[in-house]
Order: structure tokens, then C-alpha cells, then sequence
């Protein structure tokens, strides 16, 4: 495909428990800071997992302003909406939709895609219902008779996994091709992919993508416990003493335009989407393969998409959960690619959790932000490389990229592989 | 430019509230059968709402052998593995280790994941005071089910089908409520034309004919509540239609490449040529009266196949029998279509299956395909008083047969995610031809 656009990103938005902006996030990662805390939301002192990397500090209003939508969304929805529009204000795109008449900008709108890669989760609002459910005391027919005196009428509304696609919609008016991609950890990374393919195939001039989760829930806290994915201690990707990952929240954001679009409108160009890969390695839900094939296969994908050879890459951001055997077969992939010298790899789930849905979106966007810095920042709470993974090319301090293009990994339940090239346009 | 890929549907499976396969749903729904009835799932008699489109007396595990992997089946993801395997037995071909890169996955999956019994079990630890106590799930009594965890995940269903049918390349789960199952298949279509796949599984599954789901879909307002007349309740197009009646079900196609199938002597359904897609951006329940919204998925839909609107004579409406949704529809075909319009069969299936929410548009584009190869436009059930402001070419009293050289299918879904899919006659691929109804096409 030959003639199909380059495809420019020209604005990022991020918000999690490390900061509500990339320039706070990004301090803090350079800083060896993690949000990693107590548990806030719930009096977690009695139970085995007590710590996240909570959002905390901010109320709701000064995230998303419009009060009425408060009362039809969830924690989740709040956070994607805040990140798109941090993109699409950075992007400059309504300011742009201003200068035209009428008609161009409805024109405007309907090649203006969405993509969005949304949080799962939901328990929570199931709740909603505990007061119907004592009044029942199990009988369906008092819960049939009590049901709407005693449920919110909106309530199916709040829980939709598409609303925050719906709701940049009706904010902002874009009216183009969309999707709201319900694959667990790898949905954000995905939206980008299929927003940046999306507009390649030309089915949109524009598209912000986004991914956003809020996981910290009790009952996912109890249940990854018990499948032993989470630790107490800290989380330490590809360290000898790793013991697991640990849940996070928020969203981020990008906004894609095509190259003459971009060109046209003089966009602040920040980087370029240059290619992705996305395989499963069909080991049902929650199993990955010890050697990595899924994630081998996405790479290659990814760079064949890119059109870059493995040596061009500046730099890798791990999916680096911190659990062992993603961790370990991560680093057998990224190895049997890049043989034994890849280029210096890195990861953020130490400093923000594992935000699920959120991450690789999070992870493109800091990606984006160490090219422009020229720096790998290092992994604070990395001790002692896993022998068994050396040689590995992590470290503790900051390194120094190869280049000005980022491969990001993702990955996640459904034995789900997602790899994304970018390369970023240095900050003037 | 390299042509564009051409895709072909080359097997079909179903599990809907007319029937356990795609053979017996189609024989149902060309009759006009309907699947209504009292809930018969849990007591619903003291609901706003009693009644639904169940899959009635459904037997998973004759059709899935592998019993752990349906321990880990929510009653959705039972539809689609046995919807999905009768898709892949139809098709006579299936992914092994040497192909199994080379297959992809894309369904619509339904956005509930706790069970009702779940639900219930965490009340009674946590919430017996009406609020939520998170210490209770630490109780030594709560019965923590990791199984039923799994299960609740959003892409549990991709897990099983892919670990199941040894689908290792591209995979994705997209919800976009009511258009659900459209957008799955519309994303297929596009990662084949990619190059990124040579064949796709893809559908949708979904069942909210729970106490959860049915308490949502009442508390919004949005289900017909003729209790007594479950079997015309679901009546789209009718001035006197008043909502939705809640199906369940799975749809899955095999799509595979033109020529490969051919190639392979595949018999080929329809060509699946295009796919349109929109945002309403109006109301997060409902499109624009004016149709704004479903009109731009339609001509997108229309443009990607590279056909006219006078090359389509069927369209499977998305026809949910809601007031707001059925005018809005209309508006926007006879804003596609024009003058056209009276040349275009239109009929809505939910008027015999129900909604299937997440699922319908999948197996609404299975009916396209077999409408093609049957060449007949299904009926319009329980339409007795046409709305005015429908005033479209229904399908009417009795299924009709008709050459159909091109099916549009229409998915409308909560969020204003709209989706159109474009089918094409497998001979029109070969050699189009113009209406053969002594409708002259539009020079």
C-alpha cells in the first residue's frame, strides 16, 4: 500500500495516580517516584493486597466539568474523557474546526474517527442493586416489584463500556469511524492501531484514540490475589525478586491525523505512528507461553508494519508487569528478535501499576516523551536483573536511545500481544 | 494501487431464540416464526417487563465436546463456541498449527460478565445492610469462584474461542452495544483487506436475559411491555410498536479470500463488500429524527463497495421496534436511497428473533447471506398498521422471494455507534446486472 498516508500524532493527554499531565508523570518517573500507595478507596488494612497506584487527590468536577454527565458515567469514563481531551486541545483540533463554514465543518466532523479501548471491571455498578437485592431476601418477585423504586432508571447507561467513546462524540462532535475495543490489556493499544489503520485505508482525516481503566476494585483485587498476580511488596519488572504486579488507573490519549492533513493545518507535529502488530497465542485466558511466541510474533509484525529493521529501534517500553512468567517470556521474545544486543529496554508499570486497558495508550505516550528527551528512564525499583533473563538490557538508571523510534509492548488475558513502532519528532 | 482484497463468506453458524443453527433460524424466520414467550429463565412475573427471546433448552455440550472449557462458558460464550463450530463445520475448513497464524478472530461481545448467582453470593457477604462492605469478600465463607472471574473478563470469550479453535493470529472483542456485532464484522473485512489475515471468525454472542440485564433494559423504558402478547410485542414499523423485546444468541461467519475459496471449490454465501461506519454524537439512547448519523454509515457503507444505491434490493433493518429508532431508520434510507427507496425490500427479523443486543448484527448478516442464496426477502412480522413515518417498502404479510443482487444490513447501537454492512450476490461479483424487476436503474 504504497500510497497510504504517513500517519502524524499531534497531540497526547494522560492522566494517572503519577500525575494528571505527561510533563507530571514524566517528572516523577525521572524522579524514581512511583504512585504506588496505600489503598485509598476502600479500608484495605486487613487485606493481603493493600497498595495501587490510585488516582487520587482530585475530584471529580475538575476533571470533567460538565456536572449533569457525573451522574450517567463511571470512575473509568471520567479519566478517558479527561485524557481525549487533553489530546485533542494539545492537537488544536476544535480551534481548527472554528475557521471553517458550516459545511466543511460537518465534513470535519464525520472524518473525525474515534477509537477507544475501554476499561472492564464494572463490578461496582452492579452494586447499584444490594439494596433491591435485601429488600428480595432472595425472591425475585419482591426484586421485580421494588426494582424501580429503588434502582437509578439511568443505571445501564452508567456501566456501557462505550460511553466515553459516545461522549467524546457528543462533546466534541465527531462523527466518524469508530470503535470501542473490549480486549482487557491490550484494548488501548489496540484503538491505536486500528485508528492509525483506519486512517491509512483513508476512512478518516483524523482520529484521537484512547484507552482507559479503573481497576481497583475489591473483587478484581481479591481475585488477581488468588490467582497470585499481584504483590505486596514493590513492583520490580524482570528483577530476580519480582513477585508481581499491582493495579493502576487512569487513561491517555493520542490524536492521529493524516500527513497532508497535519501538513495543511501546520499541526504541531510531535511523532509518527509508523506500524503495529496484534496476535494471540491461543492459550485461552489467562495462560501465556513460556516462550513468548505471541509476543516474538507481534514484534516482527510490528517492525514489518514499521518498515524498520530490529537495529533501527531506539528504544523498547516493556509491558514489564512484573509478574514471572509474563516477565520471563517477555524478555525470551524481545531476545529471539533482537538477539543479544537489543536495543536498551525500559518500563513504566513500576511507577503508575498496571493500569489494564490504559497501559499501552500510557506507555506509547511516555514512549513519545523519552524520545523527545533523549533519555531511557530507568527502572527505580529494579535491584537485580533475573539471571536467567541476561543478558537484558534494563537498568536501574537512565540509558541512552539508540534512535528516534520506540517500539512499545502490551500484552494481556486472552494470551493477547500487542506491539506499536513510533517515532518521535524532537521537542524544538 | 494493489486491487483491493475481495472477501468471501463461506460458512455460517447460529444460535438464536428461532433456532440452534443457522438452517432451523432461517426456516423460522422465512416462516415468520417468532421465539417470544414468558421468561422462563428466572421468575420474572413480577417485572415491569416478562417477557423475551429466549434460546430455549439449549444443550451446549452437544455440540462442544470439551467439557473444562465450557466449566470456564458463560451462557453467551456457550452460544458462540456452538455458533461459531457450526460456522467452521459449514465453511469445511478450520485453522490447525500450520494455518492457525494465519486465522483471525473479531466478535461483538456482550457487556455483562456477572452472573446473577455471583451477584448474589457477593450481597450476601457484602452488602446485606444495602451498601457495599468490601471485608466481606475476606470472610472464610465467601465462596471465591476464580472460574467465575474468568469468566466476567471482557475478552473471556476471545480467550476460549481462540484457545479452542487454535486461532493465533489477529484478536479482537469490540462492544459497541446494539451495533455490536456489525462493527465485528466490519473490522474483520478491513483487517483482511490489510493483509494481516487470510481468513476471520468472526461474530458476536450476547445474553442479558438475566435479572440484571432485563432490570436495565426496563429501568431505561426501552422494552415493549405487552406482557400479554408476548408473540406480537416485537413489531418494527407498526404505528403502534412500543419497544424492544430482549433475544439472546450468537452469530458467527467464516470469511475467507475470494479467490482462495474459490480456489478450494468453497461455496460462497455472498460477498461481504463493504462496511460503513458512524458516530450519532446526538443522544447517547437514540440517532437524529433525521436520520444523521445511520445515513453516513450507510453511504460510507454503499461507497466502500463501490456500488449505487440502486444495485441494493434488501435491507435487513436494524428495525427494533422502538419508537424513536424505527422513524429514525426510515428517515435515513429514504435519505439514502430516494426516489430508489420504493425499489428496496426492507424487514426487520427482530420482529420474529427479538434483539439480540451484541449479537444482532452478526447473525442479521448471516440472514443477508442466506436471503442472497435463497433469494428471499424475509418477513416483516407482526406488521399490521404501517407508521407513516415508515412509509419504506416492508416486507409484508408473507417472506418474498426476490433476485437480491445486494443486502445492506443496518446496526444501530446505545452510544450512537452506528454500522452497515454491504453483501453481494456471488454471481454479481462475476458479471452485475441491473434491477430485474422492470425497475430501470438510475442512468
Amino acid at each position: 500500500m504504497n500510497s497510504a498516508p504517513r500517519i502524524m500524532i499531534t497531540g497526547l493527554g494522560a492522566m494517572c495516580g503519577a500525575g494528571r499531565s505527561i510533563d507530571a508523570i514524566w517528572d516523577a518517573i525521572r524522579a524514581g517516584r512511583s504512585a504506588v500507595a496505600p489503598i485509598g478507596q476502600w479500608d484495605a488494612s486487613r487485606w493481603p493486597i493493600r497498595h495501587a497506584a490510585e488516582v487520587t487527590g482530585v475530584d471529580d468536577q475538575a476533571i470533567v466539568e460538565d456536572r449533569r454527565l457525573h451522574k450517567f458515567i463511571s470512575r473509568t469514563d471520567l479519566f478517558g474523557l479527561y485524557a481525549a481531551q487533553g489530546a485533542i486541545q494539545q492537537a488544536g483540533l476544535l480551534a481548527q474546526r472554528d475557521k471553517l463554514d458550516t459545511q466543511a465543518a460537518a465534513r470535519f466532523n464525520d472524518r473525525s474517527g474515534i477509537f477507544v479501548g475501554c476499561g472492564g471491571g464494572a463490578y461496582r455498578s452492579n452494586y447499584d442493586f444490594f439494596p433491591v437485592l435485601s429488600a428480595a431476601r432472595g425472591d425475585l418477585q419482591i426484586f421485580g416489584r421494588e426494582l424501580e423504586s429503588s434502582v437509578n432508571p439511568m443505571w445501564l447507561l452508567t456501566c456501557l463500556p462505550n460511553n466515553v467513546l459516545c461522549y467524546i462524540g457528543i462533546r466534541h462532535g465527531f462523527k466518524g469511524t469508530n470503535a470501542c475495543i473490549a480486549n482487557q490489556c491490550v484494548g488501548g493499544a489496540m484503538a491505536v492501531a486500528e485508528a492509525a489503520a483506519a486512517l491509512r485505508c483513508g476512512e478518516a482525516d483524523r482520529a484521537v484514540a484512547v484507552g482507559h481503566d479503573a481497576p481497583i476494585e475489591p473483587e478484581t483485587v481479591l481475585h488477581y490475589h488468588q490467582f497470585g498476580l499481584l504483590t505486596n511488596d514493590a513492583l520490580r519488572p524482570f528483577d530476580r525478586e519480582r513477585s508481581g504486579t499491582i493495579f493502576g488507573e487512569g487513561a491517555a490519549a493520542v490524536v492521529l491525523e493524516t500527513a497532508p492533513e497535519a501538513q495543511v493545518r501546520g499541526a504541531p507535529i510531535l511523532g509518527e505512528f509508523l506500524g503495529s502488530g496484534c496476535v494471540t497465542e491461543a492459550t485461552g485466558i489467562l495462560d501465556v507461553r513460556p516462550d513468548g511466541d505471541g509476543l516474538s510474533r507481534a514484534i516482527e509484525l510490528a517492525l514489518e508494519d514499521a518498515g524498520v529493521r530490529p537495529g533501527e529501534l531506539g528504544l523498547i517500553v516493556a509491558h514489564g508487569n512484573g509478574a514471572r512468567a509474563s516477565d520471563a517470556s517477555e524478555a525470551v521474545a524481545i531476545r529471539r528478535v533482537f538477539g543479544e544486543v537489543p536495543p536498551p529496554v525500559t518500563a513504566f508499570k513500576w511507577a503508575l501499576g498496571h493500569t489494564i486497558a490504559a497501559s499501552g495508550v500510557l506507555d506509547l505516550v511516555l514512549a513519545l516523551t523519552a524520545l523527545r528527551h533523549r533519555v531511557v528512564p530507568g527502572i527505580a525499583t529494579l535491584n537485580t536483573l533475573d539471571p536467567s533473563l541476561a543478558p537484558f538490557p534494563v537498568s536501574s538508571t537512565p540509558q541512552k536511545p539508540r534512535s528516534d523510534v520506540a517500539m512499545i509492548l502490551c500484552r494481556g488475558f486472552g494470551g493477547m500481544n500487542v506491539a506499536l513502532v513510533v517515532r518521535a519528532v524532537p521537542a524544538a | 494501487m494493489i486491487p483491493r482484497r475481495r472477501i468471501a463468506i463461506t460458512g455460517i453458524g447460529m444460535v438464536t431464540p428461532v433456532g440452534h443453527d443457522a438452517p432451523t433460524t432461517w426456516a423460522n424466520l422465512r416462516a415468520g416464526r417468532g421465539g417470544f414467550g414468558h421468561i422462563q429463565q428466572f421468575d420474572a412475573r413480577t417485572f415491569p417487563v416478562r417477557i423475551g427471546a429466549e434460546v430455549k433448552s439449549f444443550k451446549p455440550e452437544a455440540v462442544i465436546c470439551d467439557r473444562n472449557l465450557l466449566k470456564f462458558a458463560s451462557r453467551s460464550h456457550a452460544f458462540a463456541l456452538a455458533a461459531a463450530e457450526e460456522a467452521l463445520t459449514d465453511a469445511g475448513i478450520r485453522p490447525d498449527p500450520s494455518t492457525g497464524h494465519r486465522w483471525g478472530f473479531s466478535a461483538g461481545a456482550g457487556m455483562m460478565g456477572v452472573a446473577f448467582s455471583e451477584l448474589e453470593s457477593v450481597h450476601a457477604f457484602c452488602g446485606q445492610n444495602g451498601d457495599f462492605e468490601p471485608d466481606g469478600l475476606l470472610n472464610s465463607g465467601f465462596p471465591a469462584d476464580p472460574v467465575a472471574f474468568c469468566r466476567s473478563q471482557t475478552n473471556a470469550g476471545l480467550g476460549l474461542l481462540t484457545r479452542h479453535f487454535g486461532i493465533r493470529g489477529y484478536a479482537t472483542a469490540v462492544h459497541t452495544a446494539c451495533a455490536s456485532g456489525g462493527q465485528a464484522l466490519g473490522t474483520a473485512l478491513k483487517v483482511m483487506r490489510r493483509g494481516l489475515t487470510d481468513f476471520m471468525l468472526a461474530g458476536g454472542y450476547d445474553s442479558m436475559l438475566n435479572p440484571m440485564g432485563l432490570s436495565g433494559f426496563c429501568l431505561l423504558g426501552a422494552l415493549s411491555v405487552d406482557n400479554d402478547t408476548p408473540e406480537r410485542a416485537s413489531r418494527p414499523f407498526d404505528k403502534t410498536r412500543n419497544g424492544f423485546v430482549l433475544g439472546e444468541g450468537a452469530g458467527f461467519l467464516v470469511l475467507e479470500e475470494w479467490e482462495a475459496a474459490r480456489a478450494r471449490g468453497a461455496r460462497i454465501y455472498a460477498e461481504l463488500a463493504g462496511d460503513g461506519n458512524s458516530l450519532s454524537s446526538y443522544r447517547i439512547t437514540d440517532s437524529h429524527p433525521s436520520g444523521d448519523g445511520p445515513i453516513q454509515a450507510m453511504q460510507q457503507a454503499l461507497s466502500d463497495a463501490a456500488m449505487e444505491p440502486e444495485n441494493v434490493d434488501y435491507v435487513n433493518a436494524h428495525g427494533t421496534s422502538t419508537p424513536m429508532n424505527d422513524r429514525s431508520e426510515c428517515a435515513a434510507l429514504r435519505a439514502v436511497f430516494g426516489p430508489q427507496i420504493e425499489c428496496l425490500a426492507v424487514s426487520s427479523t427482530k420482529s420474529c428473533m427479538g434483539h439480540l443486543i451484541a449479537a444482532a448484527g452478526a447473525v442479521e448478516a448471516g440472514v443477508c447471506a442466506l436471503a442472497i442464496r435463497d433469494g428471499i426477502a424475509p418477513v416483516n412480522a407482526n406488521l399490521l398498521q404501517t407508521d407513516p413515518e415508515c412509509d419504506v417498502n416492508i416486507v409484508l404479510g408473507q417472506s418474498r422471494p426476490l433476485r437480491i443482487r445486494a443486502a445492506i444490513s443496518n446496526s444501530l447501537g446505545f452510544g450512537g455507534s452506528n454500522s452497515c454492512l454491504v453483501f453481494r450476490h456471488p454471481d454479481e461479483v462475476a458479471a452485475p446486472r441491473r434491477c430485474d424487476r422492470g425497475q430501470p436503474a438510475t442512468p
